[in-house]
Parts: structure tokens; sequence; C-alpha cells
């Protein structure tokens, strides 16, 4: 008799490992910010609002984070809940040194055209169409960009132990040491 | 304590008194500081200069947000000497300048200063006497902040250039105005004529050197004075001041131009340097390759180097004469390469301020927005694949344009924005025009054509909004400095303009400057080149009215 | 004539010392000083005559008004006597952005009779950076003459430099004591090859000098069995303070 949790645990282990390799690559490739969702896999995914294990809050000040980091079990699903109690727009942002180097980049382009200014965020022409396909606009799942005053929320899964690294992607506030380091304890399941 | 106790209840009343009255968390600290002959060493050659608690550059004076300072400082010169806190905002009499805030500080006496720290970041304080700061009386002040700062950072170092001349200070301002070009050895020679030739042509080299021979002034002329060697902490390249860090850390390099002429382009091969403060003010951190420190100006960056292994900080003078290097490494005596020094830049007729055309450009009050036409670099369908942005503060087509050595970006004056704006953003009440002006071949620098001596003060009100405007006529790049009030840069960013001290002007533009005038007395305006303040480039500015007047008035 | 002359030159002195304050830096009337020879030389021609010549001057002042007294002289080695010797002492100002005007007092005590001279000029810096000096003088016996000097600065490289020079001197009336015709009295034009040895304090140069006197003052100087051309060779120094 095949064991059916067994089964499925195997094919999607594979399948999963199939996609991060993928996913992988993609991130090498550093291809458009929208793109897929391989990209993602190698810092998680997505989490689900029901299956969060508990709650982060995060406070975004000019130019850091309080907490400077935090410890996440692998597999846990965490809901962080950002205010911006600084006085310039700032993000929360889940990824790794490179993927918040490629975001970088897309944030100076907006910051260029104006889309986003030093304390506020011009919503009309972050639905501007670049062309070419390309978008300009924030709205990924891994990250929240805020005006000074507001809130938002990131639920996300962390789930495999990685070098993830939460950052700040406007122009300048990474180097100026807004960000901090994802640190894994453990497995969910386990016992702290 | 004990004692004021025993003295029954008044003792007791005026401690508890005296208690009350201490702010709290307030320090008062006490410095001492003496002015001394020293001797400098280069490695190249030694040199009987002046000193601050018997060694140049003086120490690193650091202060706290808050505190209440008191600084005795000592001649033991045979001469008056003075110091000035170099970015200070304080009461007019701490001010440093002789004739102007006190009488200077004679042979053998204590003076005290004694005044409240108002700001927080990098500045330097310097001799307001004779040519004592080139000789060598400069030094550095650190100033903590009260409040978290908005980067983070594992160790800060300060970095403070100078240019040490072999000459004595004097006796080089003698010189430059016995011959202007005693010091300048890059000038056209035979040589270029014919490398020129042959690029050119004969015929376009011949029109080009009688189109300068016309005027008098010479395309070379970029550094009045060449034959220095830079200094980085008192250090010569060979000496190599060293800063460790730990891979990984992110460290604070706080810059500081203590040159008496010198600008330097400053880069760190391998490393991307973030600034976050210019001139004691925080900015909205910028990623550079590449900076231009003028005389008296401080950046301090943000670098964080990840690898085990040396990095060099290289200070090319701008006009390419002469170089420093320090170096920053995970333990001591470790080097890393030095980079070369590469060519000398040439003014161009667009420096000459030949090109009226463009001149119009930098007056951002009137420009509406983004619609502006006369901003370069909006036109987005041109911007994919295009190189770098012309400097906006340097006139177009200038020998000078800033270019960063790797390809990558060099810092403008465009690209800074304050991080926290001191003042409320509002329409000037009047505008002052100072043309810059000079005779080079007389080595006579001045102001609206006037000199120091000619006696033109510049009259302000307490309580205005003054907007000034800077006309660059002459050929040179000029450090302008106004005394204990800020000078707010327009870079066309209107609220989020950047609070600076020290404002360069270069060759052939216009720049505008804001200044609240919220500091009573008389203050000192000037050029920070050493030789240009001195042969007449200097202004005594008089703030009429106070505070309490002000509220008088408005109360009316 | 000579008395007003020489109280002239006292004036003068006694103002530019009451200028002299210690320069420093943003003070007012930075009062500044030097000393220059732009040639020490000796100078040997195929006439068996040797030379020992120099050209310099000295100033103090400000920006406004600067006092100078400039000199030169030939001397001759062979027969131990000065073929010229001139000292003049002059106040200078501005005039425009590149020319001052300057007016003084010239005496002359070479060989042969001495004279006093009043003189009044121009010297600066015209286009294409030609140095210009031209002066006109006016002797006590009331006889006119005036000079042009002219140099030009080659940058063969920044230490090396070529300095071609050319001199003429008129004069408006005889001055037979001296020897001086009406008309072109003489032109002088030199090549020197210089190298800045230290800083632009010492400057050792070779080059050449040609001489040739003209019209009634050659006609002079041939009665008088002397030469009125020649071809010298020079080697010297430049120096300054």
């Amino acid at each position: 008799m095949i064991n059916m949790n067994k089964l499925a645990k195997a094919i999607s282990i594979s399948a999963f490992s199939t996609v991060i390799m993928l996913g992988a690559t993609q991130t090498w490739a550093a291809g458009s910010h929208s793109g897929s969702h391989g990209a993602k896999a190698s810092i998680g995914e997505p989490g689900k609002a029901g299956k969060a294990t508990r709650t982060i809050e995060v406070k975004m000040f000019d130019n850091y984070f309080e907490p400077e980091s935090f410890a996440v079990k692998e597999g846990e699903t965490i809901r962080f809940v950002v205010k911006n109690d600084g006085e310039f727009v700032h993000e929360f942002g889940i990824g790794t040194t490179a993927s918040h180097a490629a975001h970088q980049k897309e944030m100076m382009m907006m910051m260029e055209h104006g889309a986003l200014e030093a304390d506020k965020i011009n919503h009309k022409m972050m639905k501007m169409d670049m062309g070419g396909g390309k978008m300009m606009g924030h709205s990924d799942p891994n990250s929240v960009l805020l005006e000074p005053g507001k809130s938002g929320e990131v639920i996300w899964k962390f789930s495999k132990a990685n070098a993830i690294e939460f950052a700040c992607n406007v122009p300048g506030h990474y180097e100026a040491g807004m960000m901090g380091h994802v640190r894994f304890k453990g497995q969910l399941g386990t016992g702290s | 304590m004990i004692n004021l106790f025993s003295q029954g209840r008044r003792g007791c009343a005026a401690a508890a008194f005296s208690i009350l009255m201490m702010p709290l968390g307030s320090q008062a600290g006490v410095y001492d500081l003496t002015v001394d002959n020293v001797i400098i060493d280069t490695g190249a050659f030694q040199k009987k200069g002046i000193g601050y608690n018997g060694a140049s550059p003086g120490p690193v004076l650091r202060f706290t947000e808050g505190e209440d300072v008191t600084i005795n400082v000592t001649n033991n010169l045979d001469e008056k000497t003075s110091i000035h806190w170099h970015g200070l905002v304080l009461p007019y009499q701490q001010d440093g300048v002789p004739t102007i805030s006190y009488d200077g500080i004679k042979p053998g006496e204590t003076f005290t200063y004694n005044f409240p720290i108002v700001q927080s970041g990098t500045y330097w304080f310097h001799s307001h006497s004779g040519f004592q700061e080139p000789d060598g009386a400069y030094g550095a002040i650190v100033i903590k902040s009260k409040k978290r700062e908005p980067f983070r950072y594992a160790r800060d170092y300060v970095v403070q250039l100078t240019d040490k001349h072999p000459h004595a200070g004097a006796r080089i301002m003698r010189n430059l105005k016995t011959m202007p070009d005693y010091y300048s050895r890059q000038q056209q020679t035979l040589g270029d004529f014919f490398d020129d030739a042959d690029k050119n042509g004969i015929g376009a080299t011949l029109n080009d050197r009688m189109a300068w021979g016309d005027m008098r002034m010479m395309p070379a002329d970029v550094e009045d004075l060449q034959g220095f060697t830079p200094l980085i902490n008192g250090k010569a390249v060979e000496q190599n001041w060293t800063g460790l860090f730990k891979p990984g850390e992110r460290v604070r390099l706080r810059f500081i131009n203590s040159s008496a002429m010198a600008y330097f382009d400053i880069r760190i091969p391998g490393l991307k340097m973030t600034v976050v403060n210019a001139d004691g003010n925080n900015v909205q951190p910028v990623k550079v390759d590449e900076f231009r420190i003028a005389v008296a100006e401080t950046y301090d960056v943000i670098i964080q180097p990840e690898e085990d292994k040396a990095y060099t900080i290289f200070a090319a003078s701008m006009g390419r004469s002469a170089y420093g290097r320090a170096t920053l490494a995970p333990a001591e005596d470790m080097a890393a390469d030095v980079p070369e020094l590469g060519k000398r830049p040439l003014l161009t007729m667009a420096d000459m301020g030949m090109d009226h055309g463009s001149m119009a450009g930098m007056d951002h009050s009137k420009m509406t927005g983004m619609d502006d036409p006369k901003m370069a670099g909006m036109d987005h369908s041109k911007m994919a694949g295009m190189g770098a942005k012309p400097d906006p503060f340097y006139a177009p087509g200038s020998g000078l344009m800033p270019k960063a050595e790797n390809g990558g970006k060099f810092l403008s004056y465009a690209d800074l924005k304050a991080q926290k704006p001191l003042y409320k953003f509002r329409k000037a009440t009047r505008e002052i025009e100072l043309r810059l002006t000079g005779n080079m071949e007389r080595y006579i620098w001045s102001i609206n054509g006037k000199k120091y001596e000619d006696e033109e003060e510049v009259r302000l009100k307490f309580g205005e909004r003054v907007r000034f405007k800077f006309v660059n006529e002459t050929m040179m790049t000029h450090p302008m400095h106004l005394h204990g009030m800020w000078s707010i840069l327009d870079t066309g960013a209107g609220k989020w303009n950047p609070i600076k001290h020290t404002v360069s002007i270069a060759p052939g533009t216009t720049v505008y400057t804001e200044t609240e005038v919220d500091a009573p007395g008389q203050w000192a305006f000037h050029c920070h080149l050493s030789y240009h303040a001195a042969s007449g480039m200097f202004r005594r500015v008089v703030v009429e009215g106070s505070p309490n007047l002000a509220q008088l008035e408005k109360t009316d | 004539m000579k008395s007003q002359i020489i109280a002239f030159a006292w004036a003068a002195m006694v103002a530019m010392v009451s200028l002299a304050t210690p320069a420093s830096a943003q003070t007012k009337d930075l009062v500044t000083y030097g000393l220059q020879l732009e040639e020490l030389e000796y100078r040997r021609g195929d006439e068996s005559e040797d030379l020992l010549v120099w050209n310099g001057d000295a100033f103090i002042g400000t920006d406004k008004l600067k006092l100078r007294w400039l000199g030169e002289g030939e001397y001759d080695t062979n027969s131990t006597a000065f073929e010229t010797l001139e000292n003049r002492l002059v106040l200078q100002t501005p005039i425009s952005t590149f020319f001052d005007v300057k007016g003084g007092v010239r005496l002359d005590t070479p060989k042969g009779p001495d004279r006093w001279y009043g003189t009044f000029g121009v010297t600066g810096l015209a286009p294409q950076w030609f140095e210009v000096d031209a002066d006109l003088f006016v002797s006590e016996n009331g006889d006119t003459s005036a000079r042009l000097d002219v140099e030009y600065e080659f940058l063969i490289t920044n230490r090396l430099i070529l300095t071609p020079s050319a001199g003429i001197n008129v004069a408006f009336s005889d001055d037979l004591a001296i020897g001086i015709g009406t008309g072109v009295n003489d032109i002088e034009a030199g090549m020197r090859l210089s190298y800045d040895l230290i800083d632009r304090a010492l400057s050792p140069y070779l080059g050449f000098v040609y001489e040739r006197k003209l019209g009634r003052t050659a006609d002079f100087a041939i009665d008088e069995g002397e030469d009125i051309e020649g071809w010298r060779a020079v080697v010297g120094t430049k120096i300054m303070f």
C-alpha cells in the first residue's frame, strides 16, 4: 500500500526543488521584478493569512527598522504589521541581497521618473505602463511600500532556511543600514 | 554637596536651585588647546609650521549635541592667533575672526571660548589669523547627535585632507602677487602645441592659443598653487594613514578638506560610497563612486567593505598635479594598489562664461516643477543607455566637469537633498547679487569688483530670508563660506534643498543660496581659498536687529 | 630741476614707508615686496669686450601703489668702467586690467657725464602675452628721449623657457656730451634660454645679444672710434625673491 502522505510529500518536494532550481536561475538572471514565482521560491512564498503562527510588528523610521533582526522557524508563516513612523517613504521587503540589489535599481528608476519622492508616492505615476511589458508599480506580496504614517501588511511563509534579508530599497536606505537579517531557528513543529 | 547642606537652609536652597537649573542630561565639557610652533614632516620635506596641542593636524574635538563647551586656547606663538569653529552656529563673539568677532589672541594669552552646541555632525576648526591655517593650524570637530542618526555604522574615522606646501603661506602670497603663475607648472608648452597640432591641425591649434592669448588667460590655470604635498590626517602617501575595519562592517568616513587651495576628487577603488552627510547636515543617502570635495567642505560617507583585503582611499587634486592616499584595511601594514593620477583638465571657453545662453540655468525659484524645458535629463525616451547626466553646477562644456574614473556615478550638488530641513520653506524676502571677480595678473580677487579693504559691508536684517546670487565672472572655482548662518543651496529641490556652510561656485556659473538671517552680530563671508581671501575676496556681514527687536516689530 | 627731482624721490620714499604695515590675511591693504634680476650675466663679444650686465628691480607696495627701484648696468671688466649705469626710482599704479603707469626719476652715472631725468611711462602685459615697457625721459637739460622694451616667454617645457627680447631707444634732441643724436639711437635684440632650477628663484640661462647703434648716434660713435654693432654670447641667471 502506498503511503499517500509520503508520496504527496515526495512529489511536492521534487516539484518544489525543481521550482527552486528554476527560481534560482531566474534570480541570477536578474529578470523583471514582476516575474515568475520561481524567483521567490528561494526566499519563501506568500503566506496565507490563516496560517500565520504569529505577528511581528515592524516599525519603520528614518532610516532604520525596529526590530533590527528577528528569528523564524523554517516553514513558519509570519504576519508582519508594518507601520511607517518616519517622515520619509520606506519599504519593508523580504528577499536576498541579490534580489534587493535588483529591486534597488527599479526603485531608483521610480525616483528618477517621479513616481516616488522622498516623502510621498505618486500613485498615478506608479500605475504607468513603461512600454515593452514593463510596469512601474509596487505590488508584490513580499514587500510593502508605505508613505509616512501609513500601515501595511506582509504575510510570508519562510519555507526554507536561507540567507534572507528584510530591507528598504528606497535609494540609499539599504546602504545607510536600513536592512536586517532573518535568523532561522529550528523548524516549525519542533519545540522552539 | 555636604558643605552646602551644612550651611543651613540657605545653602540647601542654593544647592537645590543649582540642581534644578542644570538642564537634564547636559554636559559642560572643558577642553584645552595650545597653539604651538611645530615641525611638519611629510616625508618629502620638513617644514616649520603651526599646530594645536603640539601637532598638525590638531586633535579631534569630540562634543555632544546639547553640550555647553568651554575651550581654553593658549597662544604659545610669538604672534597673535585665533581659532574659528568652521560650520558651528554660535554667538558671534565666539566665532574667532579677528576684527569681526574679537581682537584675536595675543602671544602668551589664554582665551576662553564658551558656547552651546546646537548641532551634530562633522566640522573642523582652524586659525583665522595671517596664513597660520595653510601653515598647519587646523583640526577636526566631531559632534555626537543626541538623537539616533538615520544611518548605522560600526565605526567611524575622520579623514582630513590638506595641501601642505614647502613654502610658508606668507611667502606664497608674496610670490603670487609678484608672479601669478609662480606655482603653475602644468602650463601649455611647445610639446603640448605639437600634440594638439597633431590631433586638431596647426590652424586650429594656433587659433586656440591665440583666442586664449587675446584674453591673456591660460586654460591650464585650474590650480593657482601647485607643488604641494597632499596629506591625509597629516600623513603623506608613503606614510600611509590606515583605518582598520572588520570585513562586512559599515564604516563611516568623515571627509574634511582643510586645504588652503586644493580641491580633491575622492574615490575608493572597489568600494561604492553612500553619502549621508554634507557640511555637517544629514542628506538623503546617495550612492556614488566618486565625489569632489571643495576647500572647507565636509562629506560623510558610509562604506561597507566586504572583502578581507586593503582598499585605497585615493584623493586626486582637481588639477591632477598631486594625489593623497590613505588605506582601509583589516590589519596594519597593508596596502592596496594606488591608481594613476590621470590627465590634467583644461578649462574651456565655456568656463570663461562665453556661452551666455547657458547662464540662465540655475534659478529654480522661477522654474515650474517638471515641465521646465531647461532641466536636462528628464526626457525619458532618450534616457535609456545614456551616459551620466552632466553636472548642472558646471558650465555646459566645462573643462572641470567631473567624471568618475571608473565610469560610475560622480556626486553632484544636484544629488544633495536635506534629510531634515532646518527651516520652513518660504520665499526669500530679497535677493543680493555677489559677482565673484578678480584679476589673475595682479592676483587680486574680489566681490563685485571691490576688495575687502574697500569697505563694502553686506547689511542684513534679522528675520529676513536672503537669496544670494553668486555670479562667477572668473575662471577659478571659489568655495564661498558664510560664517554663523546656514547657506541653503538651491538645487531645485524646494524644501529638500541641502543645507551647507561652504558652497563651491564653478567658473562661468551662477549659483543661488538662501540664508535665514537668524544670527545677530557681524560675520565673515569669504572665498575659502586662503590666498583669495587674503587678496580681497572677503566681506563683513552685519546683521541688524536681534530676536527681541524682531519680536517688537512683529507686535507693532 | 635736479633738486626738484631729488625732492620728489624722497617724498615718494617717505610715503611708501608709511604704508608699510605688516601683511596678514583678512586685514586691509596687503603690502607686498620683491626683488628680481631679469638679467645678471656675463657678455662676451668678438671684440674682446667683456661685460658684466645686470637689469633688475625691487618693489614694495600695495595693489594701488608701488614704489619701485629699477637698476641696470654694464660693467666692462677690461677697462674697469661702467658703460651703462642707470638707476630709477618710480611710483607705479594700475591704469587698466593689464597695464600700470609709472613715473619718477632716473639717474645715470656711467663713465662720462652724469645725467638726471624725470621719467614717465607704462608697463604691462599686451595681448598674446607680450610684456611691454615704454618710457619717456626728460633730462635736466631739457632733452627728451624714449625707450620701448618688449619680451615674450616661450615655454619649451614648464621649466625650460626661451625668452626673445627687443628694445629700442629714441632721442628727440642731441645730447652730444653723452654721444646721443636725434632719431633712433640704438636697438638691442636678445635670445635667452633659461631653466628654472630652484622654483622661480634661480633660473640660469645662456643666449646671445645683438646691439646696434643707428643714425646720428652711430655717427658719433664712429667719430669716437667705437663699434656701432656687435653680437655677444651671454651666460647668466635670473633671480627672484
